[in-house]
C-alpha cells in the first residue's frame, strides 16, 4: 500500500467509478485505480472479467464497437478522456495499444514502424528513418531485421511480428502502451523476449499489461490488479499481492484454485 | 453383407455420376472453344495468295513493293496460257452457228466469273468499282473454294421426284468438250499454285489494319478500338462508384432499414437483363438526359458501367471484409482516423480482390453485346478518336460478330474474319480471366506466408 | 537513448475546441454522406430502370389494352393493322428456359457436389478454372457457337448428331443405373446364389439398357431436323452458360453446410453418397434451390444465344414440347425489332418492346426475391 501512497503524484491514470455495459449486460462494475507512471501495472482475472474491456476504455477502442456505454470518469494527465469531446486520434497516438494476436499489417517491416507517423503526416525520410531505427531496437527487434526492413512483416516469426508491432507503438512515442495478453500466443522462448523488452520499457513508458500468466506477472509488472466478473477485487504493489494478499479471493486465484 | 456391398457400389456409382458431370463440364468447355480458337486462329495465320500481298501494298501500304511486283508478274506470267484460250476460244465460238454459239457464250459468261472471282479481273478490262471485285482470292482456302467453281457448277438432281432436288457437281469442262478451252481446266487445276503463289504468313495487321469493303479486305481495328473505348468507358465510370459503394456498405453501413434497401437494389440490379439495360440506356441516357443525340460510346459505356456496377459493388465488397478487422484496429490504436484507416490499410489489403473483381469485370463488359445494340454499336464505321467517343457510335467486337454473321451480304466469304473476331474476343476475356486467376494465386500466396 | 523520453513530451491538449469538434464532426458527416450519396445512386438505378421502362411501355397498354399483349399468339407488328400478340413469344422464352434448366440444373449439381465432396483438392483446382472459363466466355461467342458451328451440324446430320449425344449422355448412365440394380436386386436371392446371380441380372439388364439405347438413337437418328436454329439449339447453348452459376452457388451452399456436419455423418458409419444425399444436400437445399433460380435468371435474360441460335418464328409449336422448331423469344424480339422500331418512336411498334421489357424486368425481379427469401427462411431456422 505504500508504494502506491507515495506514487499518487505521479499518477498518469485516474479510474474514477467506471461502468461499462455491453448493451443490457454490464461488463465492468465500479472500478477505481490509479496507474503510476512508468510503472508496469499488471490486469489478472479469470476470462471474462472485464480486463480488455477496461483497457479498451483507456483508449476508448470500445468506441468501436456497436452499444457500449461507458460511465465513470477517466483521466489522462488530469484530462478527462471519457466525453465526447475528447480528440481521440491524439488520444490514441498518446495510449498505444499492442494486441493479443500480432497484427501486422500486410507491408514492409520498415512501413510497420512508421505507419503512425506518416498518418501523423511526418514527411521527411530522415526522421522516419531514424525514428524507425529507434524504434526497433527499442523493441529488440533491430538486429533481426535491418537487412530485411523492406521486406514483407508477414514473413516474420510470431514473436517477431509481436515485438515489431511493439516497435510500431512506440514509434509515434506514446505515454502508455496497454498490452492485452501480448504473449498468449507466443511460444516460451519469444515469451521470455518480450518480458525482457517490458523491463526495458519501462524506463521510458508506462505500461499496463493484461495477462493470465501469473508468473508473467509476478515478474515484469510493479502492480497487480485483479479483477473478478467486473468488478476489482485487489490493487496494490505485485509484490504484496503474490505473496500476502488481502482478499481471499485474490489468493484462491493466484494459488492456482479457480480461473 | 450384402446390403454393405450394394451401399458401396451405391456410392461408387454415386461418385462416378459426379466424375461424369464434371467431364461433362470440361467437354463442353472444349467443344465451344477448340472450333473457335483453332478457325480464329486461321484470321491470322493462313496461307495468302500474291492477292492478298497485292492487296496489302495497295490499300494499306505494307510489304516489299519490288519483291511483290515481280511475284505479280511471276503469276501474271502463269496465268497467261489462262487468257489465251479464252480469247483462242471466244474467236473459235464466232465461227459456230447462232444457238450453239448463244449457249457456249453464256457458259463462257460462267467461266468467266468464276475465273474473275479466283484471280481477280482479267488484264486489260476495265477496273471493277467495287473494291473486292478487283482482286483474286486472297486466302488458298478460299482460293481453293473458288477453284471448286471454276472445276465444278452446282446443279440439282430431281431424278427422285419424292424429294427435294438434291445437289450435285457436275465438271464444267463438259460443257466445252471439244473447244480450245478443254484443256484450261486441267490447267487451272495443275497451276493454281503458280498463279496465285500461296504462302504462310502471320497477319498481324488483323488488329491493327481497318476493314476495307464490309469486311473484305484488312482487319478489324475499328472493332477493336471500339470495344476498348466501351470498356474503358464503363471502367472509368463504374470502377470508382463500385468501390466507393463498398467502402460505404463495409465500413460505414449499419443494419438498418436503408441499408438493407441498399443491398437489394444492387441485388436486383444484378439480375436486370441486359437488354433491358440495353432499353433502359436508349430511353434514359440518349432520349431523356441527351448524352448524345443518338448512339455514342459515352451512351454505351454508361450502360455497360451500370451493367458491371453490381459485380463490382459485390466483388469488392468481399475483398473489404476479407480483411483481418485486426488491421483496422492495429490503425486506429496507432492514431489513425476510420477514413486514414481505410485508405492506408484495408484499401490496400483488399486491393488484389478489388482487382480481381475489377479485371473480370472489364472481361464481361468488353463480351457484352445487349447493351449496346441501342446506345453505342453500329455495323460498319470508322476508327474513333478519343474526343469522338462522346458523340459517334462505333463498331465493336461484340456486335459486330453477331452483325458479320447474321446481316453481312456474303456470310460465307468472311467466315475467317468472323472466326477472327470471336477469338480476339474470346482470347481478350480469358485473358482477363486468367490474370485474376494470377492475381488471386499470388494474394493467396501472400496471405499464407 | 530517448532523450525527448519520458519528462518533456510535448503535450498537446486532448480536449478538442468546440470548433475543432464541430469542423470534424461536419467533416465526417460530410464524407459519409457523399459516400452514402454514390452508393444510393448505384441504387438508385434500379428504380431509375423500373421508372424508364415502365414509362415507355404504359403507353402501349394505354393504345392496345391488355387482353391482346397476353393471349393473342399472333404476332404482326409491322403489317396493316398490326397485331401485337405476344403469348407466342412468352412461351418461346419459358421454353428455352425450360430446355436450358434440363439441361443445366442435373449436370450442375452433381457437378457441384462432385466439387465439394468428391475430387482431390488439386484436381478442383483444376476443375475452377473450367468453371470459371464457361461464365467468362461472352454471350456472342456462345451465339457465334450455335449459329456457326452447331445449327448447320444439326441441320446437315440431323438426328445422327442427337443420337451421338443420347449415347453420350445414355451410356454412362446406363451402366450406372444398371450397377446400382443389379446389386439391389439380387440382394433379395438366397447367399449361395449371389454371386453369380448378380452377374446374371447384370448382364440382362445391361442387354436391356444397351438395346433401349440402341433403338432410342435409331429413332433420334432418323430424325430430320428442318431448321439448325431452333429451341433445342438456343436450350443446349443456355444450358451450359447457365451452368456456371447453377455450379458456383450450388457449391458454396454445399460448401457452407460445413465440415462438421459431414464428420457427424461419416461418423454414423454413412457412406459419401448417403452423406451427401440425405444430410449435406438437404442442408444446403436453400443454396441449391437459390442455384437453380438464379440459373433461370441467366437463362430467361440471355439475349444474343437466343437471337442468334432459337431461329426467331413467333410461334407454339404443335405440339408445344416439340423442340427442333425455331421459337422467338422476349429478348430476341427486343433486340431484333427495336432497329425498325426506333425510327417510330412513340408508335404501339416502339412502345411494345418496352412492355417486353418490363415483363422481363418483373419476372427477374420476382426470381430476385425468391430467391432473397428462400435463403433468408432457412437463415432464419439455422439462427
Ligand atoms: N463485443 C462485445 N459485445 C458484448 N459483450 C462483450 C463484448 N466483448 C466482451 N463482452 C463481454 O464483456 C465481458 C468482459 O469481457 P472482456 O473484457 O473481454 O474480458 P477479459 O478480457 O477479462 O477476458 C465478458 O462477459 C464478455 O462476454
Ligand atoms: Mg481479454
Amino acid at each position: 500500500m505504500e508504494t502506491i501512497a507515495e506514487a499518487r503524484s505521479t499518477r498518469v491514470v485516474d479510474i474514477n467509478n467506471l461502468n461499462i455495459h455491453y448493451g443490457q449486460k454490464q461488463a465492468v462494475f465500479n472500478v477505481s485505480l490509479g496507474i503510476v507512471r512508468q510503472q508496469v501495472t499488471a490486469f489478472i482475472g479469470p476470462s471474462g472479467c472485464g480486463k480488455s474491456t477496461i483497457l479498451r476504455a483507456l483508449n476508448r477502442m470500445n468506441d468501436l464497437i456497436d452499444h457500449v456505454r461507458t460511465e465513470g470518469s477517466i483521466r489522462l494527465d488530469g484530462e478527462e478522456i471519457n466525453n465526447p469531446m475528447v480528440d481521440v486520434i491524439e488520444l490514441r497516438r498518446r495510449v498505444g495499444m499492442v494486441f493479443q494476436k500480432s497484427n501486422p499489417f500486410p507491408k514492409s517491416v520498415y512501413e510497420n514502424v512508421v505507419y503512425g507517423l506518416r498518418i501523423a503526416g511526418l514527411r521527411s525520410r530522415a526522421a522516419l528513418d531514424e525514428i524507425a531505427e529507434k524504434s526497433l531496437r527499442s523493441a529488440a527487434l533491430w538486429d533481426e531485421v535491418k537487412d530485411r526492413l523492406h521486406d514483407s512483416a508477414l514473413g516474420l516469426s510470431g514473436g517477431q511480428m509481436q515485438r515489431l508491432c511493439i516497435a510500431r507503438a512506440i514509434a509515434v512515442n506514446p505515454e502508455i502502451i496497454l498490452m492485452d495478453e501480448p504473449c498468449s500466443a507466443l511460444d516460451p522462448k519469444s515469451t521470455v523476449r518480450i518480458e525482457d523488452l517490458i523491463g526495458e520499457l519501462r524506463r521510458d513508458y508506462t505500461i499496463i499489461i493484461v495477462t493470465h500468466n501469473m508468473q508473467q506477472a509476478a515478474r515484469v509488472s510493479d502492480c497487480t490488479a485483479f479483477f473478478y466478473e467486473g468488478c476489482l477485487i485487489e490493487f496494490g504493489a505485485t509484490k504484496q499481492i503474490f505473496t500476502k494478499p488481502e482478499q481471499k479471493h485474490t489468493e484462491d486465484y493466484i494459488t492456482g484454485r479457480f480461473g | 453383407m450384402s446390403s454393405r456391398s450394394t451401399r458401396r457400389i451405391l456410392d461408387r456409382a454415386f461418385t462416378g455420376l459426379g466424375g461424369f458431370s464434371t467431364l461433362l463440364l470440361a467437354a463442353a468447355l472444349l467443344v465451344i472453344l477448340v472450333p473457335i480458337l483453332i478457325k480464329g486462329f486461321g484470321a491470322f495465320v493462313f496461307r495468302e495468295t500474291v492477292e492478298h500481298r497485292r492487296m496489302l501494298l495497295d490499300l494499306y501500304e505494307t510489304g516489299d513493293r519490288a519483291a511483290v511486283e515481280t511475284e505479280v508478274a511471276a503469276a501474271a506470267k502463269a496465268r497467261e496460257p489462262v487468257y489465251a484460250m479464252l480469247g483462242a476460244f471466244k474467236k473459235e465460238v464466232e465461227a459456230l452457228p447462232a444457238p450453239e454459239r448463244r449457249k457456249l457464250k453464256s457458259d463462257c459468261k460462267d467461266l468467266e466469273k468464276a475465273l474473275n472471282s479466283l484471280l481477280g479481273p482479267a488484264p486489260g478490262t476495265t477496273q471493277p468499282i467495287l473494291l473486292r471485285q478487283r482482286y483474286g482470292q486472297n486466302r488458298w482456302d478460299r482460293a481453293q473454294v473458288a477453284i471448286g467453281k471454276v472445276l465444278y457448277e452446282e446443279a440439282y438432281d430431281y431424278s427422285d421426284s419424292s424429294q427435294m432436288g438434291k445437289k450435285i457437281l457436275v465438271p464444267r469442262v463438259e460443257r466445252f468438250r471439244g473447244t480450245s478451252l478443254e484443256p484450261l481446266f486441267d490447267y487451272v487445276r495443275d497451276q493454281s499454285k503458280a498463279m496465285l503463289l500461296p504462302r504462310w504468313i502471320f497477319y498481324g495487321g488483323f488488329l491493327t489494319h481497318t476493314s476495307r469493303d464490309a469486311h473484305f479486305f484488312g482487319g478489324i481495328r475499328a472493332e477493336v478500338l471500339g470495344t476498348f473505348y466501351l470498356t474503358l468507358g464503363a471502367m472509368l465510370f463504374a470502377v470508382p462508384m463500385g468501390v466507393i459503394a463498398a467502402i460505404y456498405l463495409v465500413e460505414y453501413a449499419r443494419d438498418n432499414w436503408l441499408n438493407s434497401l441498399i443491398r437489394s437494389c444492387v441485388s436486383t440490379l444484378a439480375g436486370v437483363p441486359s437488354i433491358v439495360f440495353g432499353l433502359f440506356g436508349l430511353a434514359f441516357f440518349i432520349n431523356t438526359i441527351h448524352v448524345s443525340g443518338s448512339k455514342s460510346v459515352l451512351a454505351g459505356s454508361l450502360t455497360l458501367g451500370l451493367l458491371i456496377l453490381p459485380t463490382l459493388i459485390r466483388a469488392s465488397e468481399e475483398a473489404l471484409r476479407a480483411v483481418p478487422h485486426t488491421y483496422k484496429q492495429a490503425a486506429l490504436s496507432l492514431g489513425a482516423s476510420p477514413w486514414k484507416s481505410i485508405t492506408t490499410v484495408i484499401l490496400p489489403a483488399a486491393l488484389p480482390g478489388i482487382l480481381t473483381g475489377i479485371v473480370i469485370s472489364m472481361g464481361r463488359a468488353a463480351g457484352e453485346t445487349a447493351p449496346i445494340i441501342f446506345t453505342a454499336a453500329v455495323s460498319v464505321g470508322q476508327p474513333l478518336t478519343l474526343l469522338k467517343t462522346l458523340t459517334q457510335p462505333t463498331p465493336a467486337l461484340s456486335w459486330n460478330i453477331y452483325n458479320l454473321c447474321t446481316e453481312h451480304e456474303a456470310v460465307d466469304e468472311i467466315r475467317h474474319v468472323q472466326y477472327g473476331m470471336v477469338f480476339t474476343l474470346v482470347l481478350l476475356v480469358l485473358l482477363l480471366n486468367l490474370s485474376a486467376i494470377v492475381i488471386r494465386a499470388r494474394l493467396s500466396r501472400k496471405l499464407r506466408v | 537513448m530517448n532523450a525527448d523520453v519520458p519528462g518533456n513530451r510535448p503535450q498537446h491538449g486532448l480536449q478538442l475546441s468546440k470548433r475543432a469538434r464541430r469542423l470534424r464532426r461536419l467533416g465526417s458527416l460530410a464524407g459519409q454522406g457523399f459516400l452514402l450519396l454514390i452508393t444510393s445512386l448505384s441504387s438508385l438505378a434500379v428504380l431509375f430502370i423500373f421508372i424508364f421502362i415502365a414509362k415507355d411501355a404504359i403507353p402501349f397498354f394505354t393504345l392496345r389494352g391488355f387482353a391482346e399483349f397476353f393471349t393473342s399468339t399472333r404476332w404482326y407488328p409491322s403489317s396493316q393493322p398490326p397485331e401485337f400478340g405476344v403469348l407466342s413469344i412468352f412461351f418461346g422464352s419459358g421454353i428455352v428456359t425450360l430446355g436450358a434448366i434440363i439441361v443445366s440444373v442435373p449436370l450442375g449439381i452433381s457437378a457441384a457436389v462432385c466439387l465439394s465432396d468428391v475430387l482431390p483438392f488439386h484436381l478442383r483446382q483444376m476443375v475452377k478454372p473450367v468453371i470459371e472459363m464457361l461464365a467468362a466466355i461472352p454471350s456472342v461467342a456462345y451465339g457465334f457457337f450455335a449459329l456457326v458451328v452447331l445449327a448447320p451440324m444439326m441441320q446437315e446430320k440431323g438426328g445422327s448428331v442427337l443420337a451421338v449425344l443420347a449415347w453420350c449422355i445414355g451410356a454412362p448412365a446406363a451402366v450406372l443405373v444398371v450397377l446400382v440394380l443389379s446389386e439391389v436386386l439380387s440382394g433379395g436371392m438366397p447367399v449361395r446364389f449371389r454371386g453369380a446371380g448378380r452377374y446374371g441380372v447384370g448382364a440382362a439388364l445391361l442387354g436391356l439398357a444397351g438395346w433401349g439405347l440402341w433403338r432410342a438413337s435409331a429413332f433420334l437418328n432418323a430424325i430430320v431436323i428442318p431448321s439448325g436454329t431452333n429451341a433445342l439449339n438456343a436450350s443446349v447453348i443456355l444450358g451450359i452458360m447457365a451452368l456456371p452459376t447453377v455450379v458456383s452457388v450450388s457449391e458454396d451452399a454445399l460448401q457452407a453446410a460445413g465440415r462438421d456436419l459431414r464428420m457427424a455423418s461419416y461418423a454414423l458409419g454413412a457412406t459419401r453418397a448417403e452423406t451427401i444425399l440425405r444430410v449435406v444436400i438437404p442442408a444446403a437445399i436453400s443454396g441449391i434451390t437459390s442455384a437453380v433460380i438464379l440459373g433461370i435468371m441467366r437463362a430467361i435474360g440471355e439475349t444474343m444465344v437466343v437471337w442468334m441460335a432459337s431461329g426467331n418464328a413467333a410461334q407454339i409449336p404443335t405440339p408445344w414440347f416439340d423442340f427442333l422448331q425455331p421459337v422467338r423469344t422476349l429478348t430476341a424480339t427486343i433486340a431484333g425489332d427495336m432497329g425498325e422500331a426506333d425510327h417510330v418512336t412513340g408508335s404501339a411498334r416502339y412502345h411494345v418492346l418496352f412492355a417486353m421489357a418490363l415483363c422481363l424486368l418483373a419476372f427477374s425481379f420476382a426470381c430476385n426475391l425468391a430467391s432473397e427469401m428462400v435463403v433468408r427462411r432457412t437463415k432464419r431456422r439455422a439462427g
